[in-house]
């Protein structure tokens, strides 16, 4: 868990082109939506798109998105969920 | 001279409900959907989402699609019609993308098959389908180009520029704004159900509608529709979701009553812009609340039945604005079952016969960019104002942008004998934009928030701007590319929300509405080299819509993959260069500060007249010897032979014997060049001298007398800039 969540945080900051912030200095029970990184809803689709592709996880609706993406812990917490279920 | 009011003298219409006036008629009455899955092209991934197909038979690739769907639209509003129209404005945000979109995935590198890729490119083909010579003007503003262009269209015949303009817009279906919208989750799998309580999103759509309008002091037959008033205003809010308060769609509504000198109370149908998204529906609704209260008209969306053809929307839904007041009846709010309590509107659910004397017809665009145009019966009490003209404008400040920095940088490079041209950094390039808000930002919008702010600061603090115009030949090339990359190298699977919403032409001015929060007009044309020209001349004419400055920008950025496929004066072995200029500009007419004005925008003339023609417009031969002291002239690469030869004759016809300035050759050749062009002319004018370097080793005197800007492309323009700056110059 802790190896995704420092990917996790890795991806974000460069998925998002984030300026003023590196990996390590993220916090990873913050919100993520209206928070320090100032991370609006058109990132969070851009987010929605890299999970996808690295992970291999959906997330399609609004209320599912809502909730994981709560923080990046809820998020490690999802993906490392969706992918176990698909190691069949 | 009596006032002049607007009709509309002929409308043609191609969508998903048909081919014709007639039979959209039909369907609308009838409640026909026209909502299908995807057939076009394969989305495997994505499946066949349902979607506004055209099912008429079309040209596969010649001309392109969007080309095509135009010159049927178009052909049908001018049948019988008689003389060619003196202008063409449409709406366009696709152009020959779907086109290109094959010939990437095929790997084509050759430049000659991409002619046709230019939004700017279906409107003047259409232009020359039918003889027009004057200005064709191309209008992307997203979602809401086509109604933009149709009120462009109303202030271009209001000011007497024109007698008849054929104005609309169109966009066919592409991978592009497929995938985008999808990317967004703005789509609803089960078909657009607009004001729903259970809407999920729209269905993208195509087609294309034209209006002829005319100005004529009463109406030229019985009962005809005339267009009253055009509104626009910016949510300056963010560049995909709407204000969620409505206020800028509320703004656009009541300055299109204003404009039209009516009251709320008139209007007896609202034809929404009604997307079926659930951010849309609701900020429309609280909009339309907030105008007309308790008193809220019959109203609905098409959409449910069209879906949302984008740039051809607006003009769809005046052509059915238009529909309703003839016939007397109201299209029915397709796709909805049980319409939103949270919306509180109570939608007309299906087609009813109801006299309609005037339409209220919403467009909100992508970028909050708010269009409402009010369309109705011909009222012989309604007062008809005057033609205006076309008015001067002052510059309060300016900045430009190139291969060595900005202006001062510019004539440094040039006084030491270095070339100026090529491609700045993009970190040199983001200097003094705040990194946070730009993070998303590729190359153009970034050239074009620098050079706003820059002429800002240039003009005072005091200048902050209510409106912008900015033009583009080839809009945000990095997004589109990577865009596009990212989708077909996953083999359509993966998208980028950000580069798609990046890639929209009017993202850069919605990004400068955003930073100087500009709420009024916000207009993006596009048409290669004549880009900022267009959009000068939308400047001029709804720059008085506001009582604060106005920047008017033209920028474009190389791109190392499209830039030599686009833009046929770009070639390999062409050195790399771009940039741009911006201006902030007063309409107010004792401003100090030099003057600006449009005087001559035609199609390119090979006939021996037309450089006799270019010297009257400028007032004859003395005219021009005696107001200018140099001429800036703009001669991009692809027409350099033609337009060499007419700018011979015009200097040989008007004696000029000044500095001529062949500036491209300085900054090097990109599409908005002449935006640099001009901002050059004008700060010439401000020094009262021609700096050292530019032309020749010594600095030469103006005498008091102002520069002129010569375009010689594919369209012939002229732009006088002229008057005292406020730094004072010797006569």
């Amino acid at each position: 868990m802790e190896n995704l969540l420092a990917e996790l945080k890795t991806k974000i900051v460069k998925t998002l082109n984030l300026v003023d912030v590196t990996a390590d200095e993220i916090d990873v029970e913050a919100p993520m939506v209206g928070g320090e990184l100032e991370i609006d809803s058109i990132d969070i689709l851009e987010l929605v798109i890299m999970i996808e592709k690295d992970y291999g996880v959906t997330i399609d609706n609004k209320e599912l998105g809502e909730k994981v993406f709560t923080s990046i812990r809820t998020l490690a917490d999802y993906i490392g969920e969706k992918s176990s279920e698909s190691v069949h | 001279m009596s006032g002049v009011r607007i009709f509309i003298v002929g409308m043609g219409i191609l969508g998903p409900l048909g081919r014709g006036v007639e039979r959209t008629r039909e369907a609308l009455r009838d409640g026909r959907i026209g909502i299908r899955p995807l057939h076009l092209f394969a989305s495997p991934h994505t499946g066949a989402l349902p979607v506004g197909e055209v099912q008429e038979p079309l040209p596969v690739d010649d001309p392109p699609r969007t080309h095509a769907l135009a010159l049927a639209a178009a052909e049908e509003a001018l049948a019988g019609s008689g003389e060619p129209p003196d202008a063409v404005v449409m709406g366009v945000t696709t152009g020959g993308m779907l086109r290109t979109e094959e010939l990437l995935k095929e790997g084509r590198r050759d430049a000659r098959a991409f002619q046709c890729h230019s939004t700017g490119s279906v409107a003047e083909m259409t232009a020359r389908k039918h003889g027009c010579t004057g200005p064709a003007l191309t209008i992307s503003t997203a979602c809401s180009s086509g109604a933009a262009a149709i009120g462009i269209a109303l202030e271009m015949l209001r000011s007497g520029q024109a007698r008849r303009v054929l104005a609309g817009g169109a966009d066919a279906l592409c991978r592009l704004t497929f995938h985008g919208f999808n990317s967004l989750q703005l789509i609803d799998p089960d078909g657009a159900r607009p004001l729903d309580r259970d809407r999920r999103g729209m269905c993208v759509g195509e087609g294309a509608a034209m209006l002829l309008l005319a100005a004529s002091e009463k109406p030229p037959f019985e009962a005809a529709v005339e267009l009253i008033g055009a509104g626009f205003s910016c949510d300056a809010h963010h560049p995909a979701t709407p204000r969620p308060d409505g206020a800028g769609a509320a703004e656009a509504i009541r300055a299109a009553l204003d404009d039209g000198k009516l009251s709320a109370g008139a209007i007896d149908y609202i034809n929404l812009h009604g997307t079926g998204t659930i951010d849309n529906d609701l900020a429309e609704a609280r909009a339309v609340k907030a105008v007309f209260g308790d008193r809220t008209p019959p109203l609905s969306s098409v959409k449910g039945a069209m879906g949302h053809s984008l740039a051809a929307a607006g003009a769809m839904e005046a052509v059915i604005a238009a529909m309703a007041v003839s016939d007397g009846r109201i299209p029915g709010n397709a796709g909805c079952r049980i319409p939103d309590p949270e919306l509180a509107l109570d939608p007309v659910m299906t087609s009813e016969k109801r006299p309609v004397r005037a339409v209220l017809s919403n467009s909100f665009g992508f970028g909050g960019n708010n269009v409402s145009l009010v369309i109705g019966a011909s009222n012989p009490n309604r007062p008809s104002p005057p033609p205006r003209g076309l008015p001067a404008m002052f510059v309060m400040g300016s900045a430009l942008f190139a291969g060595a920095g900005d202006a001062d940088a510019l004539f440094a490079a040039l006084a030491r004998g270095e070339d100026p041209g090529g491609i700045r950094s993009l970190a040199e390039l983001s200097r003094g934009l705040p990194p946070r808000a730009i993070r998303r930002l590729k190359r153009l919008p970034r050239m074009a928030l620098s050079l706003a702010g820059a002429a800002r600061e240039d003009a005072g603090a005091a200048a902050s701007p209510g409106a912008v115009f900015f033009g583009t030949g080839w809009g945000a090339l990095s997004e589109t590319h990577d865009f596009l990359d990212k989708l077909f190298d996953s083999r359509e699977r993966f998208t980028s929300p950000i580069d798609f919403i990046g890639s929209v032409h009017n993202a850069p001015a919605g990004q400068i509405a955003i930073h100087h929060e500009a709420k009024g007009p916000n207009i993006t044309t596009c048409g290669g080299d004549h880009a900022f020209e267009q959009a000068l001349l939308s400047a001029s004419l709804l720059g008085s819509r506001v009582d604060s400055p106005v920047m008017l920008l033209g920028a474009d950025e190389h791109h190392e993959t499209f830039t030599p496929l686009f833009d046929p004066s770009v070639q390999a072995g062409t050195t790399p260069s771009d940039g741009g200029g911006a201006l902030c500009l007063s309409m107010v007419p004792d401003a100090p500060g030099p003057t600006i004005s449009l005087a001559c925008f035609k199609a390119f003339d090979e006939g021996s007249s037309a450089a006799a023609s270019l010297v009257r417009a400028l007032g004859g031969a003395r005219a021009i010897r005696d107001r200018f002291g140099a001429l800036l002239a703009g001669l991009p690469a692809a027409h350099r032979p033609e337009g060499q030869k007419l700018l011979d004759e015009f200097l040989a016809l008007a004696g000029f014997s000044g500095p001529v300035i062949d500036y491209r050759k300085i900054i090097g050749e990109f599409a908005s060049a002449s935006a640099v062009g001009v901002v050059l002319a004008e700060r010439f004018t401000r020094a009262g001298v021609v700096p050292k370097g530019v032309h020749g080793p010594e600095s030469l005197t103006l005498s008091g007398k102002g520069v002129l800007h010569l375009g010689l492309g594919r369209f012939i323009t002229a732009v006088e800039v002229i008057g005292e700056g406020r730094w004072g110059v010797n006569r």
